[in-house]
């Protein structure tokens, strides 16, 4: 996704204006001088200052690009698909591991993601089972992160 | 057929029943502190938790859950499930944070197990300061106000407190020694030795190392008692007269709404802990003193601990 | 140190139950280090409750081992996925990446290797020879030192750009911004958290590195499955081969590269990472060919990758002799020291003479041991190649996953590793580097807290950042960094244009 940098810049203008009306709000440190919206302001009239160069320097250029430009794999379905996968899938584990458990989503996840990239299912379903293992190996057991186990507490315990 | 059946069923409903009257703990408990790896809160909390795995027959993992002046590990204990697989070593902030307007978080959202150390604030200057005495420097604080500088933790820490305190209890402005804000006590002792600033109100076993290597002196202790490390310290009471006393504790305690039985079986397990050998010698070993409660006492100290601390916030001014 | 202490040591050393900690710590740096979210100094926090039952040469062998082979190991991921899998790997991550993607990817991983051994041994030297004399000039840092010294870091940062010093600069402040969201501030006030009880605590760094750096591959590879693979698919021989030659041609930034990470490391505060920043910077500021940095070129590996070893040796100089970190590896070592019985301070050198020795010939073995079994490490990793990408992609977003979330054992890593992955395939599409960003979350923290500790200290005066020699000295040396890009476009359009 290409992005016009006046377009960007006006971006970083108004993301840095959001954060000094923001900081506005901010109480000074009791007893101090140099209170917590003194460095955010600072960053915030920098972005100011570095988006509005920015978009003077794409404006006076000769050329002129589109706002916005896609490149041409946007158009086709399978690349599109993956990609929405990648992100759907991050955004289901985070809402399901703490209920289905680690085991569970990353076996279901895994599956999901290699089919879509084009695996065949006899490579999919013991790839899948078998990275879930070696994590859970190395980082349950030998690095005692506690990956959730969800439906498979009663189970395992 | 039918036997078989009946049988398994039998089976079945016996090892229902055999989980159900299982003794607490049955899998690995979580112990979450509030502050970094290799601080004197991680050392007494990873101590604890090697001891009573031994008692309690179920491996303890340690986590720290550090950030935001220790309120993001304060709030990860108190918001876990309570079911006593979740504790963690909570910190005298958890009585000053909600005065300051740091968190909502209250000692009283914790079911406490045990309290198990408590280290008061010592007094620390460079060791080539003029100042050789508790005495020399308030004079010098009163003479010069906002001359001299001090830091040890962040604004409106417990060392903060600790020295604002004892300004105020001797009748000088605890605004005469503007306090700088640091990351805990090692980077203020290390700026102090470095010039940057005059003072570091510590407790005595964080400056140790700076003592031994001949840095930093102390020059008195906020304590009716001298530390057992340098005995030679004077006490506020002998030098200054003053029944000023301050110190920093910590608990260990899990959240709110935890079993009873899951309380009284880590309570018992942290008293083993706290009583055996191992724990002592190791406390002692780093300096760090050693105080305990039960469940009860420990709640009641966090009250007392609370109304007082919260008090003396608002006295000098770090609290509205 | 006399011959009795030396032979006290020794056999302190070739006890084969020391030996073996010492292999099994080996193996274990190597998983954790090449495994990207997982650090240093996550491996050291892990080892000590198991150090906790071991006598004091062995639990202080652990820790030394694991840590070196954990920072070079992170060179692997660089060199074969671009995901750094330390911190300290970040600053050539790109350019690793990119060598093997040209097919040097031997040459890459034989540098970082040779020369991680060759910074390591050399940050051993100066540990053994110079620590009481450098920790003394470390100890004379207060917050002015300190705020210039950061300054210099992140000035380092617009050198680090490739294409436009603007948008380095756009990218380096998105960063500092990041850093300032949570409680974690002077005033500990909670900025931009919205009452958010995770934002209070600052978004952490290594679940946003895995983002930026791993995550967004990963969309970039998915978006593009239809064209051959972009991954390095160099065949890996002998990474020795070669290594010789390097040497020689690149003695001065070896030895720079190992002089500037030693002293970083030594420094309280500042450790394997900002020397890698540093030395890379360096390294191309004084190369004879800098235009070739950033499209794998190996002269800044080889002097960063000596650079963030050395940093771990120098780490221990104040550790030991002062009972100050030098990083957060060392933080949790002065504890194992003081349970040890190993209390750090001048006098440890003459007390526990033979156990301090034996810790020094430990940090020689790792370093050595380091050759054979980053060979192996290496050869392992070269599996993750051969596999087909729609089968690794997915594994490796799980190993991301899995490695953002034990960060703090929170899902709120894994959102983080999403957000900032989007984020950084958008800015990298459009010309806005990465790597400043993460250089400003690194410091932003550190800059913010001179900052304001040294204008309370100064009463507010800008003058008193210049009082104090050490202080003029790096103020001066940051101001003319800064200033002599400007210097130098304004006499270019001097002389171009009359």
């Amino acid at each position: 996704m290409k992005i016009n940098d006046a377009l960007s810049g006006a971006a970083l203008v108004a993301l840095g204006a959001a954060v000094l009306w923001h900081i506005q709000g901010f109480p000074p440190m009791p007893g101090q001088k140099f209170g917590p919206a003194w460095f955010p302001g600072l960053i915030a009239a920098g972005l100011i200052a570095c988006g509005a160069l920015l978009a003077a320097t794409r404006l006076r250029a000769a050329t002129r690009d589109p706002l916005l430009a896609l490149p041409a794999w946007t158009r086709r379905a399978r690349p599109l698909a993956s990609l929405a996968a990648v992100v759907a899938g991050l955004v289901v584990y985070v809402l399901a591991v703490d209920t289905l458990g680690f085991h569970i989503t990353a076996v279901a996840l895994l599956m999901v993601w290699s089919r879509l990239l084009g695996a065949a299912w006899r490579f999919a379903l013991p790839v899948a089972g078998a990275a879930t293992v070696i994590i859970h190996l190395a980082f349950y057991k030998l690095l005692k992160v506690p990956l959730p186990w969800g439906l498979l507490k009663g189970v395992v315990f | 057929m039918k036997a078989i059946v009946t049988r398994l069923v039998l089976a079945a409903a016996l090892l229902v029943a055999g989980a159900a009257q299982a003794q607490y703990p049955q899998r690995p408990i979580q112990l979450i502190v509030p502050w970094g790896a290799g601080g004197g809160t991680d050392a007494t909390a990873r101590i604890i938790a090697s001891l009573m795995e031994k008692e309690l027959k179920q491996p303890i993992n340690v986590v720290n859950r550090t950030g935001g002046s220790g309120v993001v590990g304060h709030d990860a204990i108190a918001r876990a499930a309570p079911d006593g697989y979740t504790i963690g070593m909570i910190t005298v902030e958890i009585t000053m944070m909600h005065h300051v307007g740091l968190t909502a978080l209250k000692h009283t959202d914790y079911a406490p197990i045990g309290l198990v150390n408590a280290d008061p604030a010592g007094i620390h200057v460079r060791v080539d300061s003029a100042y050789k005495s508790t005495r020399d420097l308030i004079a010098a604080i009163k003479a010069n106000p906002g001359k001299l500088k001090a830091s040890g933790t962040g604004q409106g820490g417990i060392w903060h407190l600790a020295i604002a305190g004892l300004l105020k209890d001797q009748g000088v402005d605890p605004g005469a020694l503007p306090w700088v804000p640091s990351n805990g006590a090692a980077p203020g002792l290390q700026d102090m030795v470095a010039g940057g600033v005059d003072v570091v109100p510590c407790s005595i076993p964080e400056a140790r190392a700076m003592i031994d290597s001949g840095k930093v002196r102390a020059l008195s202790i906020m304590d009716p008692n001298p530390p057992a490390l340098y005995p030679n310290v004077p006490t506020l009471q002998k030098e200054l007269g003053s029944k000023w006393a301050i110190a920093a504790w910590r608990v260990i305690a899990a959240p709110k709404g935890i079993p009873a039985d899951a309380q009284r079986t880590l309570g018992a397990a942290l008293k083993k802990v706290y009583d055996s050998k191992e724990y002592k010698d190791f406390m002692a070993g780093r300096g760090f003193g050693v105080i305990w409660a039960d469940a009860e006492g420990t709640a009641k100290f966090m009250a007392k601990s609370d109304t007082d601390l919260g008090a003396t916030l608002k006295a000098v001014g770090l609290a509205k | 140190m006399t011959l009795a202490v030396l032979s006290q040591a020794l056999s302190l050393v070739l006890d084969p139950y020391v030996l073996w900690v010492v292999f099994a710590s080996a193996a274990f740096g190597l998983f954790v280090g090449a495994i990207p979210g997982l650090t240093a100094t996550m491996a050291t926090a892990l080892l000590v409750p198991v150090t906790f039952f071991m006598p004091p040469v062995p639990a202080i062998a652990a820790i030394v081992t694991a840590t070196a082979m954990a920072i070079f190991a992170g060179d692997i991921p660089s060199c074969l996925l671009r995901m750094p899998g330390t911190a300290a790997s970040a600053a050539y991550t790109d350019e690793a990446y990119a060598m093997t993607k040209k097919g040097h990817g031997e040459m890459a991983l034989g540098a970082g290797l040779v020369f991680s051994a060759v910074g390591g041994l050399f940050g051993t030297a100066v540990l053994i020879a110079a620590a009481p004399a450098l920790a003394e000039v470390a100890l004379k840092f207060s917050s002015f030192e300190y705020f210039w010294l950061v300054v210099l870091g992140l000035s380092s940062a617009v050198f680090l750009t490739f294409g436009s010093p603007l948008k380095g600069v756009v990218s380096l402040l998105l960063g500092l911004l990041v850093a300032a969201v949570g409680l974690d501030n002077p005033a500990a006030f909670p900025r931009f958290t919205f009452g958010n009880a995770e934002l209070s605590g600052g978004l952490t760094l290594i679940p946003i590195m895995i983002g930026m750096f791993a995550v967004s591959e990963i969309l970039r590879n998915v978006a593009a499955m239809e064209q051959p693979w972009e991954m390095a698919q160099a065949r890996i021989g002998n990474v020795f081969t070669g290594m010789w030659r390097l040497a020689k041609r690149y003695p001065l930034g070896i030895l720079r590269g190992s002089a500037l990470g030693t002293a970083i490391g030594a420094l309280p505060g500042a450790g394997a990472d900002i020397a890698a920043w540093m030395s890379y910077a360096i390294s191309k500021k004084f190369s004879k060919e800098p235009e070739k940095f950033g499209t794998g070129h190996v002269e800044g590996i080889v002097e960063a990758g000596a650079s963030n070893n050395s940093a771990l040796a120098g780490a221990w100089i104040p550790s030991l002799v002062f009972g100050i970190p030098g990083d957060s590896i060392t933080a949790i070592v002065i504890g194992v020291l003081y349970i040890k019985g190993l209390n750090p301070g001048p006098t440890v050198f003459m007390e526990k003479a033979p156990e301090m020795y034996a810790i020094f010939f430990i940090f020689i073995i790792a370093n050595l041991l380091m050759l054979p079994l980053g060979v192996a490490a290496i050869k392992g990793a070269k599996q993750l190649l051969r596999a087909p990408r729609e089968l690794l992609m997915p594994v490796i977003l799980l190993f991301c996953i899995v490695g953002s979330f034990a960060i703090n054992n929170s899902l709120f890593g894994v959102v983080l590793m999403l957000v900032f992955g989007l984020l950084a395939y958008v800015m990298e599409e459009n010309g806005f580097p990465v790597a400043p960003a993460i250089l400003g979350m690194v410091l932003g923290a550190m800059l913010e807290e001179h900052f304001i500790s040294s204008m309370i200290k100064s009463d507010g005066r800008l003058l008193g950042f210049f009082e104090r020699p050490i202080a003029g000295a790096l103020g001066g040396l940051a101001l003319l960094v800064i200033a002599w890009p400007l210097v130098r476009a304004w006499l270019e359009r001097k002389g171009g244009k009359p």
